[in-house]
């Protein structure tokens, strides 16, 4: 299984991948750790023309943080999260989240901003930074833009990056420590494709609150007011979750309302037991 | 072609490959180390696992053009390592393999996972060994030699290595008011349609969509009656030709990393009576050599005499490479998005509007509209 010819660069900067990538007209494609995309390659579903490397640009590997957030380089690789090499925001639950990524030996390669850039709705970041809040910073040919992950997620495998913009950092909203989450992801198999994943974030002092329903076949599905009514009561127990579920996916099989539904479910009582 | 150079167990090592070369058929067919074994060659079942720069990976999806300056060692590399000479005694003590295809990989991964477990953990060691498949299913053998080799590390080794403890987690926060997100989803709604799908038994996905329109039946008729005027509101399709009822044309799809271009001819049957028509067309990516087939049957009833409600039905089959692709919840989140983008388009153009464009004709970045009918869908679950 051998992909198909591609030509392969290295820039030796971001701006001059953004450059090199727009004069490709969309047939171009990066590449950061490519533990998406080499399967794709090598199954000959993705066939770019040409590749741009930006793995190991120092640029993309750097954090800064100040009061309110912090701000990841985007090919920081998911195991300096998981081994707390890099400074988590959020009171641990990156850290978290990154540690059930695929595998180790996948985690060692890939990429945060990989991750994101190729916005498989079952994957963590996705929905991790869905229910952060987080801000995506992106590098295009006509200069830099922001968008807010929830903006980001278009479909799957489908962003609102243009074809000659490139994922710069993703910043993240400080979690105060009061602050509690809750992730829940349903798998066949530790490191498999997930087939649910809830999420519940709230804190207390910057008064967020914020619930996602992952892995639905389309992007994160918000539900900041069911978000709301758990934090505001401070339990869960008047909540009719399978309803909620099940308004929010009408479409959904009953196996796979079910997995939503249970994952939703212990994220939430990770946070609020009772 | 490209030249590289790269340490590989200790010697250094040059090279010309391809860039879609990857690591373990470089080193498998130019240096002649079959050790590094290959299986699925798409990142699952770990047996091409390689130490890349001190840290296990897959060579499968580690290009060799992208190693370049990069040290490997891979399990020919070992002779005189502690802990793989531990592992391979505690293997062999173990009976940890059978066929031996899955060894080289496990091994990789065992030395990885002796270096970072403090605790001869069982449950965990299966959690960190998922990554690697064994089809002789002897997994028992290779988590007990495992766990023996952490349980005979003397203590200064285990903490070597120790990795800083996870946050405490808080639980039960009091309740407190929420301030509104403002850059939540869904604020842009247009929602016009409303949309079902299917897939039966012969494997064609069937969507079916309903349209309101605020246009007399017979201005709605007129609408599809002009077939630039429909091809325009499909995101990526063109028409090249048409000849009374037979259409040739291309239609170019983006999704994610996968690029497809079919081209095509279509049929058209129109019954002005019923107000209704079929397209039936057949199509061929020549790149990759998958064919599509594909149908669409429209109707158009008057609500009333201002209004009017368009069921469109819109069925297709994937033949071929692109055909094997297996997540097929994500290839209908397309499709879905597709017939929803198609709806929105026929309700805009007729309102007057014009469609948002980018140099190539048709945007399909433009779906960002439908998420956000979706996202209002939801919000209205709470009555907001």
């Amino acid at each position: 299984m051998k992909p198909a010819p591609f030509d392969y660069n290295k820039p030796a900067s971001l701006s001059l991948a953004v450059s090199q990538l727009s004069e490709t007209s969309g047939s171009g494609k990066i590449i950061a750790g490519g533990q998406s995309l080499g399967p794709m390659l090598n199954l000959r579903l993705a066939r770019p023309n040409s590749v741009f490397d930006i793995r190991q640009l120092e640029e993309l590997r750097g954090i800064q943080s100040d009061a309110d957030s912090v701000s990841y380089g985007a090919a920081i690789c998911h195991v300096d999260f998981e081994d707390g090499l890099v400074e988590d925001a959020t009171q641990g639950m990156m850290r978290h989240v990154a540690g059930g990524i695929a595998h180790r030996a996948v985690r060692n390669r890939g990429t945060i901003g990989g991750s994101l850039a190729h916005a498989d709705p079952a994957a963590d970041w996705v929905n991790t930074t869905v229910a952060l809040n987080a801000t995506f910073t992106v590098l295009g040919a006509t200069g830099r833009r922001t968008i807010a992950a929830p903006d980001f997620f278009l479909g799957a495998f489908t962003t609102s990056l243009n074809d000659d913009e490139v994922l710069e950092k993703i910043t993240i909203p400080r979690l105060s420590d009061e602050a509690a989450w809750g992730y829940y992801k349903i798998c066949r198999k530790k490191g498999e494709f997930a087939e649910a994943i809830g999420i519940l974030v709230v804190d207390p002092i910057r008064g967020y609150a914020r619930a996602v329903m992952g892995a639905v076949d389309a992007p994160p599905i918000v539900l900041d007011d069911l978000a709301r009514s758990i934090a505001e009561a401070g339990t869960a127990r008047d909540i009719n979750l399978d309803q909620v579920v099940q308004q929010a996916l009408p479409d959904a099989n009953p196996i796979s309302l079910r997995h939503h539904c249970v994952a939703l479910q212990r994220a939430i009582q990770q946070v609020y037991p009772s | 072609m490209k030249s590289i150079s790269l340490t590989i167990n200790g010697e250094t090592v040059t090279g010309q490959v391809e860039p879609r070369t990857h690591l373990a058929d470089f080193m498998r067919g130019q240096l002649g180390l079959t050790g590094t074994h290959l299986g699925c060659e798409q990142g699952v079942c770990g047996a091409c696992t390689v130490i890349i720069d001190g840290q296990p990976m897959r060579s499968c999806i580690s290009y060799a053009v992208a190693c370049d300056g990069a040290t490997i060692q891979t399990v020919e590399g070992f002779d005189d390592d502690a802990d793989l000479k531990a592992l391979r005694t505690a293997f062999s003590a173990n009976h940890a393999l059978q066929c031996g295809f899955c060894t080289p990989g496990m091994l990789m991964t065992a030395r990885d996972i002796v270096r970072r477990l403090e605790e001869p953990d069982t449950h965990r060691i299966r959690q960190e060994l998922s990554g690697n498949l064994c089809r002789c299913t002897g997994y028992q053998g290779i988590v007990t030699a495992i766990a023996s080799v952490i349980e005979q590390k003397p203590m200064a080794a285990k903490t070597q290595e120790s990795r800083p403890k996870e946050a405490t987690r808080i639980v039960a926060p009091k309740p407190f008011s929420v301030v509104a997100t403002q850059d939540a989803p869904g604020t842009k709604t247009l929602s016009v349609s409303k949309l079902a799908m299917i897939v039966d038994s012969e494997g064609w996905t069937c969507l079916n969509q309903t349209l309101d329109l605020p246009h007399p039946q017979s201005e709605a008729w007129a609408f599809f009656e002009d077939l630039n005027q429909v091809a325009a509101c499909m995101p990526g399709a063109q028409i090249d030709t048409i000849d009374g009822n037979d259409i040739r044309g291309h239609m170019q799809i983006k999704f994610g990393p996968i690029r497809a271009s079919f081209d095509g001819t279509a049929q058209r049957k129109t019954d002005p009576g019923t107000k209704s028509g079929t397209l039936i067309g057949h199509g061929a990516d020549r790149v990759s050599g998958t064919a599509a087939d594909g149908g669409l049957t429209y109707s158009i009833s008057a609500l009333d005499a201002q209004t009017s409600r368009v069921s469109v039905e819109v069925r297709f089959k994937l033949t071929g490479p692109l055909a094997q692709f297996g997540r097929s919840g994500l290839v209908r989140d397309f499709a879905g998005r597709l017939t929803s983008q198609f709806g929105e388009n026929i309700a805009r153009v007729m309102a007057g509007e014009s469609l948002a464009t980018n140099a190539k004709g048709n945007d399909i970045n433009a779906l960002s509209l439908v998420w956000s009918v979706l996202t209002s869908r939801i919000k209205e679950l709470f009555g907001k």
